[in-house]
């Protein structure tokens, strides 16, 4: 068989052997192309000991990887006991909460919605309305939590009545002015037709804490530290939330939402119920948002407008669009991640480390262990040094500046990294610009230019890193983030373990 | 899908190594009742905002609270390191709460400065107060956070600047002496601006004025419209703002729509580079603390490590916080001869607590019916026709 | 009466400001079919960029160049600046988006947005900025100008409305009497048609992109003027632009200078005459309804779509 189509159509046979070896029978979904599934399917595995590896762990069943992961995160109670490493495990066991419950509405229904957050805020306000003395009503835990889950996907679906007729981005906005509806109302809420609802910007205090089966559940230990319990409790939820969406997303329910999202006129030709198929995405995630926010608030015994910001959501589209929309695997792998990360950012010790092990990460995942890796780590290296070098020679005061905590890796950045001991009030400015700068020019170059131009792009980096960037971890998040959703729309749409679409044109 | 199975191994190593680094940070297997050594190096937890909208609040307070631990410390005899918490605004109570556990983890640190904003302070004093950490704000001025039948602070929080209760009268009762009969008042619905604005209201009608409340969402930044709404006939707009530029800009609206009504701000709108239209008023809850004498070394001290910064009015409370807090830890180590056994004694010791000459004037103690200080009052200020304040009450 | 006169007033400084934004919107919604985000942050950064540019004239109270020039100056700056900012954004945030499906590009932009707004906050800091014209001849912008029965309508609201009618009939020519608003039309009507009929779409794009970020960086310096502004002003700033652009008909030029002081009239009345308390509640409500009933706003035609 020489060349051309025939060649084609001989390699995806050889394809197919091995995706079927490596990942089951590939069987093209609704709305894909068969060609154009299996020409996609059809990458070389990877061979030798890690393909065997990676074969390995595609073939082990859901529910072990579930079991893992929750076994895994159960034990860090039992790693540390610091109070500050078990509360961030519970902020992780609700952003994953969250991030499910986003997923549903982002991941499988397709729909944009930038009021997710008013619905986290409308289950912690419920809560907050049903156990405490705003109202005087004290219903028990078991009670309050499947209401507040109730009256969560009720207002879901009375937010998604008018999305039924919008598209895409009018969507967005109108669920975005919800937010802030909700913010307001919130905000405004002691003095509505004179009652106090909401207790205002002031807030609800002493909220009750969460009782299970009579058994009250202190928020706090012996100490004032946190109690561990909480993070289990949220923890079994995630689970049962879990396996539940599973089993929905398998059922008919969940192919219709596949339908849907591949091609929404199509669905809808088909005679496939479009807009009930909206407001039960839009209901479940609103559920789930409700419920996560129970949990927060019985944990702070208090509930405050603040707290239900757009930033917030930002964060939890990251995680989500991170992991993967529409994989629930990938969007609590997505969680976890930006959970950690968010919380090393807070330290500078611990910024440090990340930034450098990201760039190494990085650098190894785009090449490889090959030559280009070893020109770009050395030449780094080696360009780090003689810049430190000269600059001290030139005036000791530039980079004599605090090295801070961190460690071996601060020691190795003290005499790498130039940091002055005064930083003139244009250098952060200017350098940030000329790293943005430099990083654009980095995408129109190519091959050795490009690598060339790693080598000072990534020192500079370093350099904005540590002078500019440590010290604010506030902004710094964000920066990231949002360098992170650009990044992944434009190389990685799908995420780290979401499913590739095909979109027929 | 062949990068699938390496991004997860990638992911899955920097998972493992970010925890293998935080593992570091704060976990402490001691056992709850080991003493902490008094010739060690003790911490002093510094939780404000010091990124964010209110992010000048905690910078301004840091610098204070960095040259206080520098040059009284060793005065004391102590080894003090100070680390902070960043609870930008933004992030809501819910950031105060995870920074109190990083403190209350780590067992050297014995006293806690702040939290310097009054929500935060709701949202963790519980927490700190079952650990045993005194937290002194420097900032915290909510009335219900030590008055009221549900205080939201616990007995371990303290502040060294008198409660909104003081300014809202206080200033009030200055508009009336200054023959007040019709005031617009202002908030911004949020709990600081609102408990001010109902303080000072309530004493105003007391005394018969006419008063209009106007609340502003937090969002609003053209104020023209609510301007508009100011009766041509009022004295003063009572305006606690908490930043010092919508000040301003609503004392140049006043005059561009010819309303006679000048601009009263709170101790938030202190800021004579930002906030100088001439005629306005501030209050503040410290006076100009060059005007003390024995304030000169500290102030000469302060400016050579801050050079070109203006000394400002959030920061000296910090300083005079930083020094209750050594003088509590300095006794606590007294009684347990060489080390702190338990953090609860710092907590003990801070009321006792007298400070001569402080840097705010006067002698400094806190009340016995509260742990707010005794005998505080306001500093009223109106800004001349150079832009500077003068003191007037 | 006067307080009629007044919060008009208002509504139409407000509503010039806001005009100015949503027709950054509409000329590029109009093309890409994408809401930008990060309008609202070029548009902060315009007020920045404003700001910067008052500092290195020397200042408001003593600047090195008459009062007339400052102003020019520093819009012109602002313009040109927020112009290749939105040039920047276009070639590396969405230009590679462009076949992607649509939630890819606005994400993207939401991105860009978070990207902005915090980097000039980790540069700048987040205090407001105060451009300080107050200082500007004594205060003169305040108090000088002319009056309508006992209002005052001071120099400074002139120089903003007049500025802003001035920049969109400017535009408006533009886009109606020159080839390249006829290449903008036809590329907005018909995307593939257009390419098919010669017209460089590329060019095209980055010529709305240039055209909407430079009136945004104009919008700035005008807004700025009067008000305080801090890094993360843009996305609500930016918000209240777009629903200005939506009110009016997105896509449609008159629809966004309609839909600007619609919006501005609609706060300003809002806040005057029902409550300060519930004013943004109101708008917020009165928008929500008219995002689900008439879509495609007051100029815009209903969008069919043909299977």
């Amino acid at each position: 068989m020489t060349g051309g189509y025939d060649d084609e159509l001989s390699r995806p046979l050889e394809g197919a052997l091995e995706a079927s070896t490596s990942e089951g029978p590939t069987s093209p979904a609704v709305g894909r192309d068969e060609w154009v599934a299996r020409h996609g399917d059809n990458r070389t595995g990877r061979t030798g000991r890690l393909g065997v590896i990676e074969a390995r762990l595609r073939v082990v069943p859901w529910w072990a990887w579930l079991t893992t992961f929750v076994a895994l995160f159960c034990l860090v109670p039992v790693a540390s006991d610091s109070g500050y490493v078990r509360r961030v495990a519970f902020d992780i066991a609700i952003y994953m909460l969250l991030a499910l419950g986003l997923n549903v509405v982002v991941g499988w229904g397709g729909l944009l919605d930038l009021g997710y957050i008013a619905f986290f805020g409308v289950g912690a306000y419920a809560y907050a309305f049903l156990s405490s003395e705003q109202f005087g009503v004290h219903l028990p835990t078991v009670v309050s939590i499947p209401l507040v889950v109730v009256i969560g996907a009720i207002v879901g679906f009375l937010v998604g009545l008018p999305s039924r007729r919008l598209t895409g981005d009018y969507l967005a906005i109108v669920t975005l002015f919800f937010l802030q509806l909700f913010l307001t109302v919130t905000t405004n809420g002691d003095d509505l037709f004179g009652r106090n609802v909401t207790g205002g910007s002031n807030g609800i205090l002493n909220i009750d804490s969460l009782s299970i089966f009579g058994r009250e559940l202190a928020v706090s230990k012996e100490g004032g530290l946190f109690n561990p319990a909480y993070m289990y409790v949220v923890l079994a939820v995630f689970v049962v939330v879990y396996v539940a969406l599973r089993f929905v997303n398998l059922s008919r329910t969940g192919r219709a939402w596949r339908s849907l999202r591949e091609d929404p006129l199509a669905a809808e030709v088909m005679g496939m119920p479009v807009n009930s198929l909206k407001l039960m995405s839009f209901a479940f995630g609103a559920a789930i948002a409700a419920l996560s926010g129970t949990f927060v608030t019985a944990l702070s015994a208090s509930v405050f407008p603040l707290s239900f910001s757009f930033a917030i959501l930002i964060i939890i589209y990251t995680m989500v669009i991170l992991g993967g929309a529409g994989s629930q695997p990938g969007v609590v792998l997505g969680a976890v991640l930006i959970g950690i990360l968010l919380e090393l950012l807070r330290d500078p010790g611990d910024s440090r480390v990340l930034f450098y092990a990201a760039i190494v990460v990085g650098v190894i995942a785009v090449f490889r262990f090959s030559v280009k890796l070893a020109v770009v780590v050395g030449g780094t290296f080696l360009f780090g040094l003689v810049v430190h070098a000269i600059a001290g020679a030139v005036d000791n005061a530039w980079v004599n500046g605090s090295g801070g905590e961190g460690g071996g890796v601060a020691d190795f950045a003290a005499n790498w990294v130039i940091v002055p001991v005064d930083l003139a009030s244009w250098i952060p400015p200017v350098s940030y610009i000329s790293l943005i700068a430099l990083a654009l020019l980095l995408t129109l170059v190519h091959g050795w230019v490009r690598i060339g131009l790693l080598i000072p792009v990534l020192y500079v980096a370093a350099f904005v890193w540590e002078n500019v960037m440590i010290a604010q971890p506030e902004p710094t998040r964000f920066i990231i983030l949002g360098l992170i959703l650009i990044a992944l729309m434009i190389f990685r749409p799908t995420g780290l373990l979401g499913e590739k679409r095909v979109e027929i044109i | 899908m062949k990068r699938r199975g390496m991004s997860v191994i990638a992911a899955v190593a920097v998972v493992a190594s970010a925890f293998a680094s935080t593992a570091g940070a704060g976990s402490t297997t001691a056992a709850k009742t080991q003493a902490v050594s008094c010739k060690g190096t003790l911490k002093i937890g510094f939780t404000a905002p010091f990124t964010g909208g209110a992010g000048f609040l905690g910078n301004e307070q840091l610098s204070w609270a960095k040259y206080a631990v520098k040059t009284l410390a060793p005065k004391y005899g102590l080894k003090i390191r100070l680390i902070t918490g960043d609870t930008p605004v933004e992030q809501g109570p819910a950031i105060a709460q995870t920074i109190a556990q990083k403190f209350i983890a780590d067992k050297t640190v014995v006293a806690v400065l702040g939290p310097s904003t009054s929500g935060n302070v709701a949202a963790s004093s519980d927490a700190f107060f079952a650990a045993g950490l005194a937290h002194i704000s420097p900032s915290a001025t909510r009335t219900s956070l030590t008055k009221g039948a549900t205080r939201a602070a616990t007995p371990a929080f303290f502040r060294v600047v008198p409660g909104d209760y003081i300014q809202g009268p206080s200033d009030a009762n200055f508009m009336i002496k200054k023959g007040a009969k019709n005031v617009v008042l202002f908030d911004f619905q949020e709990p600081y601006s609102e408990g001010l604005s109902d303080a000072a209201q309530i004493v105003l009608k007391a005394k018969g004025v006419t008063t209009t409340r106007l609340s502003v969402a937090n969002t609003v930044t053209d104020f023209s419209s609510f301007v508009t709404k100011v009766p041509s006939s009022a004295d003063f707009v009572f305006f606690p703002t908490q930043k010092p530029g919508d000040a301003q800009n609503i004392a140049q609206q006043l005059l561009e729509q010819g309303k006679k009504a000048k601009v009263f701000g709170g101790d938030g709108s202190n800021d004579a580079s930002q906030f100088k239209v001439p005629g306005s008023f501030v209050s503040n809850f410290a006076p100009d603390i060059s005007g003390f004498a024995y304030n000169k070394a500290v102030i000469a001290g302060w400016k050579k490590d801050n050079p070109g910064e203006a000394l400002g009015s959030f920061g000296p409370p910090a300083y005079l916080s930083v020094q209750v807090a050594l003088n509590a830890i300095k006794k606590a180590c007294d009684v347990g001869k060489g080390s702190i056994k338990d953090r609860r004694d710092v907590v003990r010791n801070v009321k006792k607590i007298v400070v001569k000459n402080s840097i705010l004037g006067g002698d400094f103690r806190f009340s016995t019916k509260s742990n707010d200080p005794l005998n505080a009052k306001f500093y009223i200020f109106e800004i001349q026709s150079n832009g500077s304040y003068k003191l007037v009450g | 009466m006067d307080t009629f006169i007044q919060l008009t007033l208002n509504g139409l400084t407000l509503g010039s400001v806001y005009a100015l934004i949503a027709l950054g919107y509409s000329l590029v919604y109009g093309i890409l079919k994408l809401l930008n985000f990060a309008h609202g942050d070029v548009f902060m950064v315009g007020t920045f960029i404003g700001f910067g540019a008052i500092q290195l004239l020397g200042g408001t109270v003593n600047p090195i160049v008459p009062v007339w020039a400052l102003l020019v100056l520093i819009t012109l700056a602002a313009m040109a600046g927020c112009a290749c900012l939105g040039v920047v954004i276009e070639r590396f945030a969405y230009r590679p988006l462009r076949d992607a499906p649509r939630i890819a590009p606005l994400i993207s932009a939401l991105g860009v947005s978070f990207f902005i707004a915090y980097s000039m906050q980790l540069l700048f800091g987040a205090e407001p900025k105060n451009y300080d014209t107050f200082s500007l001849n004594g205060g003169a912008l305040y108090t000088d100008g002319f009056d309508i029965g006992n209002v005052r309508v001071p120099m400074i609201r002139i120089i903003t409305i007049v500025s802003a009618f001035v920049m969109m009939f400017f535009l408006w020519l533009l886009v109606t009497r020159t080839r390249v608003g006829k290449a903008m039309r036809a590329t907005s009507h018909d995307r593939e048609a257009a390419a098919m009929m010669g017209i460089d779409i590329d060019k095209v794009i980055v010529f709305a992109f240039v055209l909407g970020s430079a009136l945004a960086g104009a919008a700035g310096v005008l807004f700025a003027l009067r008000i305080p502004t801090f890094a993360t002003i843009g996305f609500l700033i930016g918000l209240k632009g777009f629903t200005a652009a939506v009110i009016g008909g997105i896509g449609s030029i008159p629809g966004a200078m309609a839909g600007g002081l619609v919006l501005g009239f609609a706060e300003s009345y809002a806040q005057g005459y029902i409550s300060t308390r519930w004013s943004d509640l109101l708008v917020f409500v009165l928008l929500i309804l008219f995002l689900v009933f008439r879509p495609q706003g007051i100029f815009g035609k209903a969008d069919i779509r043909k299977v």
